[in-house]
């Protein structure tokens, strides 16, 4: 009887490490605040929407790559601030496998089609007409950028307009890891 | 300590623990004089089994120890439920976005919700832990994680989309909301009208520099509001648009679905409801079931000893052997 009893406690003992044992793996930052910031070393999630062309796209089509996301809007007066040094940054990267994706929130097809053909902005330009990419990377304003490494998850997000020179220095993390 | 009283204790405090996993929310099972009741119980079967294996209640009381160890497992995986699960506590949050849940050292990602999830008011909100599977809950299901039960509560939301009078569609902020980028309404506020409180929102359309509030208007009061036949009786949202200098550009009620014209804007509410999280500590279930097998084990063990071990008249054949 004593024997089984002791076996009965071992029994629990195990339960109870078995439930409470924490696990492995990558950490989730779970103290953070909130904003884009929080994000870095979290999957990249990915939704399906269309290009301003019409032609279905998403993030996830760009795994493998290194990837400058933009969230913006046309009314948004620093996005539009922002552009050319995106597209700059674009034009400089993007022989080196680099894809700067601007992923317009919550507006017509129509509306960022044209101001992007206006502006001379050749990155391809998403449509979230749902904004469903602003809520996933926690947006606090736009722009907003993340850059995502090639293995698929985030290594930055920043709330704010930048310069061409804080978008290098953003991105050089992501290419350094190879 | 005779054995009646002790399995009728077991009894007890099985039943308790079982009740506060079936119903986690319940205030009692938070409560100091829940945890004490299971402990002076875990003291009684303790103190009966101790004598029991000494041999103070016989054969019958030997064998009776294995359910009460059955039992001291249930009650001491309340105990601990009590002492090391979380607090209750309600997560709201915008689909798309992701809570931290520290006490389960978790992360709730709240699943994107388009205009026909938030109708259909089925999304899941998944639950991540590092080294550990994904834990999807559904609306209607439950589902346990450590000392905790994770289930959700459905809370009122609209999808509102809003275009402009050519038809563009027009980005939605929500700029005194964390998630500043969703069009999906969760009406954490009250207004008050004609003496009822009311679920109440507010969201920015900021390429037309327009806010907008929003008031969750219940079934009972659109029967005597200006809304198609069809609609009476149904929700609907009130919206009423102000610039962004404070000045008002009007009032319009829009029925569930339906487009309503107001200061230059097309806005069209989809009413449903998005899930709240709902986190309680609740007893381990594996831990929980093995007690209380453990404990029917036990019984059934003693029974077969009593039915083994009784007056051989019983089963004393005849004297004419006939």
């Amino acid at each position: 009887m004593r024997t089984f009893l002791a076996a009965a406690a071992a029994i629990v003992a195990v339960l109870v490490v078995i439930a409470f044992y924490p696990g492995g793996g990558p950490k989730l930052n779970l103290n953070a605040t909130g904003g884009p910031r929080m994000l870095a070393g979290a999957p990249a999630q990915s939704f399906p929407v269309k290009r301003i062309d019409g032609a279905a796209d998403g993030l996830d089509r760009y795994r493998g790559q290194v990837v400058v996301m933009n969230l913006w809007a046309t009314w948004c007066p620093p996005c539009r601030e922002e552009m050319p040094a995106l597209q700059k940054l674009y034009e400089e990267y993007h022989p080196r496998g680099v894809i700067v994706l601007g992923v317009d929130q919550g507006e017509a097809s129509r509306v960022a089609a044209k101001y992007a053909r206006e502006h001379g902005v050749t990155y391809p330009i998403l449509i979230d007409e749902d904004q469903q990419y602003g809520r996933a990377y926690a947006a606090v304003g736009l722009p907003t950028t993340i850059v995502i490494g090639r293995d698929g998850h985030i290594v930055k997000g920043i709330d704010g307009q930048l310069t061409l020179a804080q978008m290098r220095e953003a991105l050089a993390p992501a290419l350094r890891a190879q | 300590m005779n054995r009646v009283t002790a399995l009728a204790v077991s009894v007890v405090c099985i039943g308790l623990v079982v009740a506060q996993d079936v119903a986690p929310l319940a205030d009692f099972f938070h409560t100091w004089q829940y945890a004490t009741a299971l402990a002076l119980g875990a003291l009684v079967l303790i103190a009966y089994a101790n004598a029991a294996l000494k041999g103070q209640d016989g054969m019958l009381g030997k064998r009776c120890t294995l359910a009460i160890a059955g039992a001291l497992v249930v009650t001491l995986t309340g105990i601990v439920s009590g002492l090391l699960g979380p607090d209750t506590q309600r997560v709201t949050h915008a689909p798309g976005t992701v809570a931290p849940i520290p006490d389960l050292h978790a992360a709730a990602f709240f699943t994107a919700a388009d205009a026909q999830s938030i109708a259909a008011g089925n999304a899941p909100i998944v639950i991540r832990r590092p080294g550990h599977r994904d834990v999807e809950v559904g609306p209607n299901e439950r589902r346990f994680l450590q000392s905790s039960v994770l289930l959700l509560q459905p809370t009122h939301a609209a999808f509102v989309e809003v275009r402009d009078a050519s038809g563009d569609r027009l980005t939605v902020t929500q700029p005194t909301n964390a998630s500043f980028l969703s069009p999906v309404l969760l009406f954490p506020n009250e207004q008050e009208i004609a003496g009822k409180k009311l679920p109440f929102d507010t969201f920015a359309v900021p390429a037309l520099q327009r806010v907008v509030k929003t008031v969750y208007l219940p079934g009972e009061m659109t029967t005597s509001l200006r809304v198609p036949p069809s609609y009476a009786g149904k929700p609907a949202l009130l919206f009423a648009v102000d610039d962004d200098r404070g000045s008002s550009h009007g009032i319009a009620i829009a029925p569930d679905g339906l487009d309503v014209t107001i200061a230059g804007m097309r806005l069209r509410g989809t009413i449903g409801s998005y899930p709240t999280l709902v986190v309680a500590s609740a007893p381990e279930p594996i831990a929980l079931a093995a007690g209380v097998a453990l404990f029917l084990a036990g019984i059934t063990w003693m029974l077969i000893g009593f039915v083994a071990g009784r007056p051989a008249a019983l089963t004393v054949k005849s004297p004419s052997g006939s």
